[in-house]
């Protein structure tokens, strides 16, 4: 799967966020996905040739709310419709939100690709007492119209014959009469100078007169002469209708897509609300919403910190590694292998296979197989983006709203992954303050089971105080972030997607998915590390450090000097800096523990987080983060030594 | 009262369970943000449910239920419908 255009014909599925793309697209090619229950899943397009049509590729966009385009993902749709070779766009429709459906199909009409629409979720529509005459709605739009349930894989054998008997749609409406001639104008400079070669300019126009900076951009690209031109009637509309153009043609579409829906729709009364709109509201409670979040909060705890981190670490590290396999390995290696230096690379105190492999399999393969597990029920639930109401008021605290709490818990599995989500923020500055606050004091999946195996193993109110200090940083950093960045906060305004009961099939694949790109990351990443731990042991640079830093590490932290070793290997990747304390474990005090915790949270992100970082912000921006990031986790760190000492 | 000389009031001033009709979406909202919330589906005369107002005000619109914070609620002009609410 690729991100690229290509020059085969592209199938586009396009639609709302949450409407279930991305699990057609799996449904459809056969690629998985990572596929949830909340909006912004999908950020990037993804590309995989479609099962029904090998000379086809299947494109899943992220979502769109509406176009044109504003976010950053919105603008990657765009680009998409705009740099693709089109034969088809497949809109996916929610199908018990007619209404909004056609707004966007009033849009996407009018660009002149052959259309399929198919309204997904139609179990969820028909439990709600919704009908849509789906062979009127057909007629209307001159389009094959379907209905599926993607989840369970109705309506996929139809969807891949409309595909092939996809029409280009009539168009919804006709804008008010001052409106189509400035549509009209500008539709016809874009046809004689720089036309779409699938796209029609009419839809370009709308577009472009609607403030779509992708288009604009596109149209730039093509015929920067052109430009001057069209940006004189884009003004000449805009000041005709003093700013409000964009919000004029929208509301427009959106009258045109309500008279439609109510000619095709039925709405049978229900007498009560479903069980998953009432968990929904009661999750969202003012009274009942926190109980249920602390209660969340812990059974991911007890599943996660207790019985993957102590019962399953326990299993596999005490009684399979050491108990067996790391005494049958050196037995192997000190019988077969004749040289020294080779048995000590593998087995010795910083072995390939003692600290690598065990690191890797024994001490985080276990935590973070049941952090992924817990994770995606949530996700899957609808859990997740009600948090954003819970958390918005804390989060308006630091100049952020609700919603930027979706990258901080999807942080808890993957701080890389989360800095990406920050697209779907929606101004540069949010996307700033959170990609610090991810990089401070959002510990990934693995470092978060390593805090609370070694954490949970000293006593309760070490995990609450770690705890208590990750959120108390986080706000005063990001109290600070938000004074410092000019701009100005923007108010939640978010849906709320349906509760659901996970499906345990799709939680396993979710989970089995990223533990094999975790441990495809993870595992060279812990050789590497070890062999580098190696090398600086055998070359004397180890001890040197350890002697170097001693004045920061037993000075200033409070630690045993030879907890130098696991901040050095934190630069490679903080949680294998947090497992080499979690390994030294016994020969620290709870104090001790608690401090190292801390510090290693805070410190630098691993590599590739710190490359995604660059990618999303600029070295520049990337480096001054990490500048202040590493002084200030060994400042706090201290501080929390010398108070702890004090109070504890 | 006839429909004619029906206040607007602002969506925060709402007590849950109400229905009602938008208004407008009042000039102080983003219009970025007064784009986002067509798109969501609140039009002038588009029926909706106001579902609670603390911490935020949620609202189902059709089927999509929509959390906003009440610095965007308290300028989104709504009329009460006579309703089966009402006592």
């Amino acid at each position: 799967m690729t991100t690229n255009a290509s020059g085969a014909d592209a199938i586009l599925l396009v639609g709302h966020p949450n409407v279930g793309k991305s699990v057609l697209f799996h449904r459809l090619t056969g690629a998985y996905v990572n596929v949830s229950n909340y909006p912004g899943t999908t950020v990037e397009v993804t590309r995989a040739t479609a099962r029904f049509d090998s000379s086809a590729s299947l494109l899943d966009t992220p979502g769109v709310l509406a176009l044109p385009s504003r976010s950053d993902d919105e603008r990657a749709t765009m680009q998409a419709l705009l740099n693709e070779n089109s034969r088809c766009l497949v809109q996916v429709g929610d199908a018990k939100n007619l209404r909004r459906t056609l707004t966007l199909t009033a849009l996407l009409a009018e660009l002149g690709v052959p259309m399929v629409l198919a309204l997904n979720m139609h179990d969820e529509a028909t439990a709600r007492g919704v009908t849509v005459d789906i062979d009127r709605l057909g007629e209307e739009l001159g389009i094959p119209v379907l209905t599926t349930v993607a989840t369970g894989g109705e309506g996929i054998s139809p969807l891949t014959h409309a595909i092939a008997q996809a029409r280009v749609a009539e168009s919804l409406l006709r804008y008010d009469a001052d409106l189509e001639a400035d549509i009209a104008q500008v539709a016809a400079l874009i046809a004689a100078q720089c036309p779409h070669p699938h796209l029609a300019a009419r839809g370009l126009a709308i577009l472009f007169l609607g403030g779509d900076t992708a288009v604009a951009d596109w149209l730039r690209s093509q015929n920067p002469a052109c430009c001057g031109q069209l940006e004189k009637w884009h003004k000449i509309a805009v000041d005709r209708n003093q700013g409000d153009l964009p919000a004029r043609l929208a509301r427009e579409r959106t009258e045109a897509a309500d008279v439609l829906a109510a000619s095709v729709l039925s709405r049978a009364v229900r007498s009560s609300p479903l069980w998953s709109q009432r968990i929904g509201q009661a999750v969202v409670h003012p009274l009942w919403g926190i109980p249920i979040l602390l209660g969340v909060l812990f059974a991911v705890y007890e599943f996660v910190g207790v019985f993957g981190a102590t019962t399953l670490v326990g299993l596999l590290e005490e009684d399979l590694f050491e108990g067996m396999l790391n005494p049958a390995m050196t037995h192997l290696v000190s019988n077969f292998l004749p040289w020294p230096w080779l048995q000590e690379l593998l087995v010795g105190q910083y072995g390939l296979w003692t600290m690598g492999m065990t690191y890797a399999l024994a001490l985080i393969l276990p935590i973070v197989t049941t952090f992924f597990f817990a994770f995606g029920v949530l996700e899957d639930s609808g859990y997740l983006p009600r948090l954003t109401v819970i958390a918005n008021r804390l989060f308006s605290l630091i100049g952020l709203n609700g919603r930027a709490v979706l990258p901080m818990v999807l942080g808890l599995g993957c701080v890389t992954m989360a800095t990406l989500t920050t697209r779907i923020l929606h101004s540069p500055r949010e996307r700033i303050i959170t990609i610090f606050l991810l990089a401070l004091a959002i510990p990934c999946s693995a470092q978060l089971g390593v805090v609370l195996g070694m954490l949970g193993g000293v006593s309760f109110t070490a995990v609450l105080i770690w705890a208590l200090a990750m959120v108390g940083i986080l706000m005063f950093s990001g109290f600070l972030a938000a004074k410092l960045i000019p701009g100005r906060r923007i108010p939640l305004v978010t849906e709320l997607p349906p509760m659901r009961l996970p499906i345990v099939g799709n939680v396993l694949k979710k989970t089995g998915g990223r533990l094999k790109w975790y441990l495809v990351e993870v595992i060279p990443l812990f050789l590497i590390g070890t062999f580098i731990m190696f090398a600086l042991d055998k070359s004397g640079a180890l001890p040197a450090i350890i002697e170097a830093g001693e004045p920061l590490v037993s000075g200033w932290l409070g630690l045993p000097k030879e907890a130098s070793a696991a901040f050095v290997m934190g630069f490679l990747r903080r949680d294998f800096g947090a497992t080499g304390l979690f390994a030294m474990a016994h020969s620290l005090s709870p104090i001790q523990a608690v401090v190292g915790m801390i510090t290693i949270t805070l410190f630098i992100p691993c590599f590739a987080s710190l490359m995604m970082m660059v990618k999303e912000q600029g070295t520049k921006t990337a480096l001054m983060m990490v500048g202040f990031i590493v002084p200030f986790a060994f400042f706090v760190g201290g501080l929390f030594n010398i108070a702890l000492h004090l109070v504890w | 009262m006839s429909p004619n000389h029906e206040a607007s009031l602002p969506l925060a001033f709402i007590p849950a369970g109400d229905n009602v009709t938008l208004a407008a979406l009042g000039n102080e909202i983003d219009p970025q943000q007064r784009e986002q919330l067509t798109a969501y589906g609140l039009a002038v005369n588009r029926p909706f449910k106001v579902l609670q107002q603390r911490p935020m005000t949620v609202i189902l619109a059709e089927e999509v239920e929509l959390a906003l914070e009440h610095e965007v609620a308290r300028h989104i002009w709504v009329k009460r419908k006579q309703n089966e609410n009402d006592c």
